[in-house]
Order: C-alpha cells, then structure tokens, then sequence
C-alpha cells in the first residue's frame, strides 16, 4: 500500500515488538496506542469510550466466545481467533482490528492504519 | 411394677390442639384484633396463601380492609361461575387463569411429587370445571420445573386444548435460576408448541424467599416480587434462552414496571464489562429483555407520571399486557391502564387486549 510519507507518524522498528506489547504516540492531538498481537500491527485510540481509561494499557488476549450446541448442553466456550484488548480500568474490550466493543457493535474506538516500511513502523495518520 | 393410678406421673410432651382463633383472644394488642380482622382462621392459614405461623409477616387482606364482592377469595375455594361474575364486574372479556396455589410452589425444594401431582390434578379439574374458552375464560398450565419430565407431560396433555394457551412458571424459590440449562427441553417444546412462557412471580408472604428477618408485608412484598422476577430475568437473558429458542415469546408478571429500566440499565453495566460471561448475546442485554413482554400490574400509579412515560416507553407499549391479578389484594381494573394520561387510544387498547390476543391467541 503506498502512503504519503507526510501522513506517517513513525512509531520505531518493529523488532522492538513483541505480541502484546504496546507503544503509545500521538498523532495529531489524539493519544494512540501502537499494538502487537500475533505477528500483527495494529493502532487504536488510547482513549476508552466508558470512563475514559487508557484501553492501549490493557491485556490483549483472544476473544472468548460462545456456541449454543443443543438442548440441555452446556454452552461452548472456546478463544476465538479474533485479537482484543481490553481497557484496565473497568474490562471493556475491543476488536483490535476494528475497535469495536466486542459486547455491542455500536461503540467503536477509532484504529488507525499501520504500515510497516523496511522494518520500521508507521501509523497513517488518517489525514 | 408399680400402680400407676397411686403414683406421680409426668407426661413430658403432650399436644394440646390448640387454634389460632382462641388464642388469639389472649394476645396482647394490637394482635388480639389484627388477628381477629384477618382471614386466618382457626389454623393460622387460609387460602390467601399466608399463615400467622412460621413464615408469614402479614395478612394479605390487610387485616380485614380489603374484601371481595365478586369472588369467595380469601375465606373459601371459588365458585367456578364467580370467575364469570368477576370478568363481568371489571369489563373483562377474556381472562387467562392461573393458579393461586402454585404461587407456593417455590417453598418447596424436596425432590418429592408434591407440585407435579398439585400440577396435573390442576390441569384436570381446571378443564373439568372452570376453563371455558367459548366464555373467554382461557387457563396457563404450571410447570412443575423443578421435575423437568414431569412438565413435558403436562405441555403434552395440555398441547390440543384450546383453553390452554402458555405455560406458568412461578419465579420465586426456582434453584436453580430459570435461565439453566435443565430447562431447556420445557423451553424448546413450548416454542414448538408456539406456547408462550409466562413467568409469575411470587415471594411474599414467605419471608424467607428473600431473606430472613423482615418483620412486616409491606417489606417482604415490595422486595419478594422484585427478587423473584429479577432473579430470573437476569438468568434467563444471560444464559441465552432467547438466542437459544428465537421464536418463544417470554412473558413476566406481577411486578409492575419501574423495576425494568433501573435492572436491565445495571446489567447492561455489568454486560459492557464483562460480556464473554453471557456468550450467546449478540448485544446488550437490555435489547433481549425489552423483547419479553410484561404483565402491567401493580401498575405504579403514585409514581411520577414523567417515570411511567419513561418506562412504557424503555419497554414499549407492544410489550405491555394489562393483567388484573384479580381477586388477590392488590388487584388491577382496566382504568388503571385507561386513565394513563400518556397513552393514546392505540396504545391502550393495546395494552388492555390487542398484545394479549397475540401473545397468547385468545
């Protein structure tokens, strides 16, 4: 993907990452937090919509889900394949990838775009 | 061997059969008249589901304030034709019964035939004298949960009767909570049956349904009913019940309505936080529970009118199903719900009969 270098706010080299691992940075006026889960780049607002709280503070783990199997069984609960992290303040947690709460999809957490260039990571600033 | 007739014997338990009814004329006041008022009787109990002894903090009839014209409740067993008499006496067209008894049921928690035999003989005898769909007078069949093969039974006795149109589930004392598992096959059959489940509940009366060591009825009533429905409101929309069975319509009653916006807006709260312990939501709570239908009464006519509004609003007014409670104490006529000043004409009709007809096909 081609990006203007003038919409790019470089975050530092992406082997400075590890899974889970967090960097926070400002782009524009707004605190984001640059995330890695699964080898993957993600950037997400740094701002929880409930109280507030620094989200890019919090865990990031799987998603646990749930599967109705029948009748009379036990609901199946298993770690999705979907990222989230959650707000340290009061657990709310969202979609990595879309910064949707994973609870209701109508509260969403503005994510950014993340390019990785020669080993050095970027967030588009949106602009 | 010594004579008895020449010796001192002392019998140290004897059973003098005593009544309430005589005692009570050497109770110290105010009981000696609030006993005399009230419609205990000889045995402590009578059919208004409430007993001086052990468990009770009040006579429901209010110790003689409240009576009925149109109903032999609480002194005596109902005429069958009084339910006639009373629907004419509250403009009621169609009536759907449930029984006054069950609401007991969730005192009890042994694993005995007593509610499954109450149950089926219900059924039969309802049908056998009082149920009379041509008179508009339809009846709810309880379910004795707690003895889920049990009530499969009794939905496959009632499935081809007319006069039967949901099943009755009293909240109070089901351990455990509604939303459980165990119950799942009761759910599915009613949705296959297109049977509504209707919830009612109870708690009163029982001090202890809640907690121990409430003193009067005034306590134990507001909060018994609350506890009991919430309880089971909670459990039902947590555990998915209706992601699992979609098309089955969920009815509760006998709580009156304010309770609804402050419970589901503390438990989407909860559900924001901690939404992977209710896996089966697609969303908030609040969105499955303002899908369930619930019986208007006690309508809290006292409070401010600005709140009702709120409420029949958070709930909706395709929710609302006017239910008398009719001849228990705190009973409901229709002007209730007619003299709403924020509802239109639609609404109340609505309200007093229209979301009734759907739900149950009356």
């Amino acid at each position: 993907m081609s990006v203007d270098a003038d919409d790019l706010v470089k975050v530092g080299p992406a082997s400075e990452f590890d899974d889970g691992d967090a960097e926070i940075i400002e782009v524009g006026r707004a605190e984001v937090g640059v995330v890695r889960a699964d080898g993957e780049f993600y950037a997400i607002r740094n701002q929880c919509p409930h109280d507030g709280g620094p989200v890019c503070k919090g865990n990031v783990q799987k998603e646990l889900v749930g599967e109705f199997t029948g009748t009379g069984q036990r609901v199946e609960q298993q770690y999705s394949d979907t990222d989230i992290i959650s707000c340290p303040w009061h657990g709310w947690s969202f979609e990595l990838e879309t910064g949707i709460h994973i609870g209701d999809d109508r509260i969403q957490v503005p994510t950014y775009e993340v390019v990785v260039e020669d080993e050095i990571v970027y967030v588009h600033t949106g602009d | 061997m010594i004579d008895v007739e020449s010796e001192t014997v002392v019998d140290c338990d004897w059973h003098y059969q005593d009544s309430f009814k005589e005692v009570a004329e050497y109770m110290p006041e105010p009981w000696r008249t609030k006993y005399n008022d009230s419609f205990w009787e000889d045995s402590g109990v009578t059919q208004a589901l409430s007993s001086f002894f052990p468990t009770s903090t009040g006579d429901r009839q209010n110790y003689g304030k409240v009576l009925r014209e149109h109903s032999n409740y609480p002194d005596a067993p109902e005429d069958p034709e009084r339910v006639t008499e009373g629907m004419d006496f509250l403009d009621v067209d169609i009536s759907v019964q449930i029984s006054h008894l069950i609401l007991a049921m969730g005192g009890v928690t042994a694993d005995d035939e007593r509610v499954q035999a109450f149950t089926k003989g219900y059924i039969e005898y309802m049908l056998d004298q009082v149920l009379d769909p041509d008179a508009g007078i339809y009846g709810l069949a309880p379910m004795p949960y707690g003895d889920v093969e049990a009530s499969l039974d009794i939905l496959e006795r009632v499935e081809d009767e007319e006069a039967y149109v949901g099943a009755c589930f009293v909240t109070a004392g089901a351990s455990p909570p509604l939303g459980n598992r165990k119950y799942d096959p009761i759910y599915e059959r009613c949705e296959q049956l297109d049977m509504p489940v209707v919830y009612h509940t109870g708690g009163s009366g029982l001090d202890e349904y809640v907690r121990a060591g409430y003193q009067e009825m005034i306590e134990t009533h507001t909060l018994g009913f609350l506890e009991s429905n919430m309880s089971q409101i909670v459990s039902v929309a947590c555990q998915g019940v209706p992601e699992k069975y979609p098309d089955l319509d969920i009815v509760f009653m006998e709580s009156g309505v304010t309770y609804i916006p402050g419970l589901v807006s503390r438990l989407d709260e909860e559900y924001l936080k901690r939404p992977e312990e209710a896996p089966l939501l697609d969303t908030r709570p609040s969105e499955y529970i303002t899908d369930f239908y619930f019986g208007t009464q006690p309508l809290e006519v006292s409070a401010r009118n600005d709140l009702l509004d709120l409420c029949f609003d958070m709930i909706g007014t395709d929710r609302l199903l006017y239910a008398s409670d009719y001849p228990h104490w705190d009973f409901d006529s229709p002007s209730i719900i007619n003299e709403l000043p924020m509802l239109d004409d639609d609404d109340r009709r609505a309200i007093l009969g229209g979301n009734a007809i759907e739900v149950f096909g009356v």
